[in-house]
């Protein structure tokens, strides 16, 4: 699959968004250089320089193509010397186009050469001298002092920034040609993202529209669980034996998550005395977690998995039978979702402690008690309260 | 504007309005009315008077500009010294304009800063003194080192008596039309324990239900705004219920935002009001202070109170 940015290059100028003053000049210099004679000494080199990622490459293109040039492109890479520049360029420029009438010679990233190349920007001032087709140089940035001369044989048209509308507008087509769906909120956030840069917000959108679908997220953790649901199945009903020290293995899953569906299921198996022994191996498992993260000792990864398996095997006195139902964790997604509550609660706080000269952790302390006095909505005014805020407070 | 937050509303805007500290007022006034004060260092339990005082010397000093002039901090909230002494080098970088040729920052709960911290704002308050004031405040002064302590005028602030918060909540009583009986600021007064800004708080909250202010109402606005009890949790736990109790216990961790140490350390309290053998009660005592030092070193808390609260499974059966 080729690249999006490759695969919707725009052709011709109409597919060339944002830029209608650059494509204005581009054609005028053009015109000036092969009809036109309006002036008598003609530029024959023209800098299109910007920004990264706003068209400049894509504008010469699209140009060759209006008027069916051939395109002779030369970047960075092929500049190693004023030797090949010359056995390249040359014969180029000299020889007319076997199929077509006539050449655009592209030069790309300029100023990519000044600064890595020794020898190529003389010779290629000596090119815009003699050529007899039209250069197009690009380039980032023109103003480095050794491009001083080049500038000044050259015309010079500086490209825009795309506004990020635009941007989004150019991602909704793509979207739409491809059949694919990505979520508004993201595309604005790519677009804005981007700054200006089209063919990083082209690239971003081709990355996001690749994030698992929900048909395969389902498909996958579905198979997980079959696994998980074994796996507790042997360390909390079978007896330790040295296998068990494997059941994690083959379950496609990090030790981590592991982690929380013991956490999850170990009351539903065990009771009592079994039940302290079974978390007391957890919570050591957990110290070696801890211990690894602190220090990043990563063999304490082996304590961690004996006791995480045959460490809560070992917690019961014998081996159990019968059909238990194991439950997903869900303490994490609970804590998430309180963190969004508390990320309320703690803006409101802030407002207030501001407001009322205390500290914000005073003022957290005593929200139960706050909480009712600001429920007043003239109170909500004074604070400047947003909906959300509010909202959470009626709650 | 008039604020709906009665904190705001009733704070003392004059020296004299100022109830309870007596001399002190009378000695951080005279040092105002020479518009020129040195470094202050109030210290004193919360709700005494100490914020009031610091912003009535720079609406004194200022007047209507004691805005631009006045740089309030919470060293418990900024993120470290080094954030400190970013904002008092922004704000100190211009001069005070107008009759006093200094601005005033006012830096609360000082003692939350470490002393290495305090060094850091010593070296801070020298190098801005011609330009700045610092008003330091702090539960107490001997958590200040001594450098600063010695740079410093020291007030200390008592704490509030009872016909002291008396003569607030009269006041705001009588302005807000409410009805308050004797007994009933005898409970507010007692809940206040001596904080004036909580006792104008839960009279708030409870005229916010009704104006005739009871004992009764008050005494539950007071139970329900305190934070949820962890002793539900080890009742479930003792009587055998263990998958209930954890889950109070997520409850309460959640809803309240309790830290796992805040959890342990009253897990840690309530032990000795559990109806169990001595022996098992030093046996939990143990276990206990052996998870606080697991969450310490830096285990997942939630996972290491189960495994905690297994143990009072264990001992709920006489184990």
């Amino acid at each position: 699959m080729s690249p999006w940015i490759e695969k919707y290059r725009p052709e011709k100028f109409e597919g060339i968004k944002g830029q209608d003053e650059a494509i204005k000049k581009i054609k005028e210099f053009i015109d000036n250089f092969y009809l036109g004679k309006l002036t008598k000494n003609p530029k024959k080199a023209l800098i299109l320089h910007g920004a990264p990622g706003i068209g400049k490459t894509s504008l010469a293109y699209a140009l060759a193509n209006e008027k069916n040039f051939e395109i002779f492109e030369l970047n960075a890479s092929d500049l190693r010397n004023r030797d090949k520049l010359q056995s390249i360029l040359k014969p180029a420029i000299e020889q007319k186009s076997l199929v077509k009438k006539n050449k655009i010679i592209l030069i790309d990233e300029v100023d990519g050469i000044s600064t890595t190349e020794r020898g190529g920007l003389p010779e290629l001032i000596e090119l815009i001298e003699s050529t007899r087709y039209p250069l197009i140089i690009t380039a980032n940035d023109i103003w480095e002092k050794n491009l001083a001369l080049i500038r000044k044989k050259s015309e010079l048209v500086k490209l825009k920034e795309i506004d990020y509308k635009t941007i989004k507008e150019i991602m909704i087509d793509i979207l739409r040609k491809e059949n694919l769906f990505v979520d508004n909120n993201i595309l604005t956030k790519i677009a804005i993202n981007s700054k200006g840069d089209l063919r990083a917000a082209i690239n971003d959108l081709q990355a996001a529209s690749k994030i698992r679908e929900i048909e395969t997220i389902t498909f996958d953790e579905r198979n997980k669980e079959v696994d998980i649901f074994s796996a507790l199945k042997e360390i909390f009903q079978g007896k330790p034996v040295n296998k068990t020290l494997e059941t994690f293995d083959s379950v496609k899953m990090d030790l981590d998550q592991a982690i929380l569906w013991v956490e999850e299921n170990i009351p539903v198996e065990y009771k009592g005395e079994e039940l302290a022994k079974a978390y007391e191996a957890l919570s050591k498992v957990d110290v070696f977690r801890g211990r690894i993260y602190k220090q990043q000792y990563w063999r304490f990864m082996v304590y961690e998995n004996i006791l995480l398996s045959y460490g809560v095997s070992a917690a019961k006195k014998d081996i159990k039978t019968g059909f238990k139902i194991y439950k997903k964790p869900s303490r994490i997604l609970k804590m998430w979702m309180n963190n969004q509550r508390i990320a309320k609660k703690k803006s409101i706080a802030q407002k207030y402690a501001q407001y009322v000269h205390v500290g914000e952790k005073r003022a957290l302390r005593e929200f139960p008690m706050i909480k009712t006095i600001l429920k007043n909505p003239e109170v909500h005014k004074e604070l400047k309260l947003t909906e959300d805020e509010i909202e959470y407070l009626k709650s | 504007m008039i604020s709906g937050i009665w904190t705001e509303k009733y704070r003392p805007s004059k020296f004299y309005e100022v109830v309870g500290q007596g001399d002190i007022i009378k000695r951080v006034e005279s040092l105002t009315n020479s518009f020129n004060i040195p470094h202050l260092l109030f210290a004193g339990p919360a709700g005494t008077g100490k914020s009031t005082l610091a912003l009535i010397i720079v609406k004194e000093l200022f007047k209507e500009n004691w805005k631009d002039n006045y740089l309030e901090l919470n060293a418990s909230d900024e993120r470290g010294i080094n954030v400190v002494r970013e904002k008092v080098k922004n704000f100190a970088r211009t001069k005070s304009l107008g009759k006093v040729n200094f601005k005033v920052i006012f830096l609360d709960e000082a003692d939350a800063l470490t002393p290495e911290a305090q060094q850091a704002l010593r070296r801070t308050m020298e190098n801005y003194s011609a330009t700045c004031r610092f008003i330091l405040s702090c539960n107490y002064s001997s958590k200040i080192i001594d450098p600063i302590q010695s740079r410093c005028a020291i007030f200390r602030f008592k704490l509030l008596e009872k016909k002291d918060i008396e003569k607030v909540i009269k006041r705001i009583s009588e302005n807000e039309n409410l009805n308050i009986k004797p007994e009933a600021i005898e409970i507010l007064y007692e809940g206040s324990e001596g904080d004036c800004r909580r006792a104008i708080n839960i009279l708030q909250s409870t005229a916010a239900i009704s104006p005739e202010i009871t004992t009764e109402l008050i005494s539950t606005i007071i139970s329900n705004t305190k934070p949820k009890d962890i002793k539900v949790v080890l009742d479930y736990a003792l009587s055998g219920d263990f998958q209930k109790s954890r889950e109070k216990l997520l409850d309460i961790m959640l809803k309240e935002s309790i830290s796992g140490q805040d959890v342990i350390k009253s897990i840690q309290k309530e032990i000795w009001n559990l109806p169990v053998e001595p022996e098992i009660k030093v046996k939990l005592t143990e276990k206990t202070g052996e998870i606080e030092f697991r969450i310490v070193e830096g285990s997942d808390p939630f996972i290491q109170l189960q495994s905690l609260l297994a143990s009072f499974v264990l001992a709920g059966l006489g184990k």
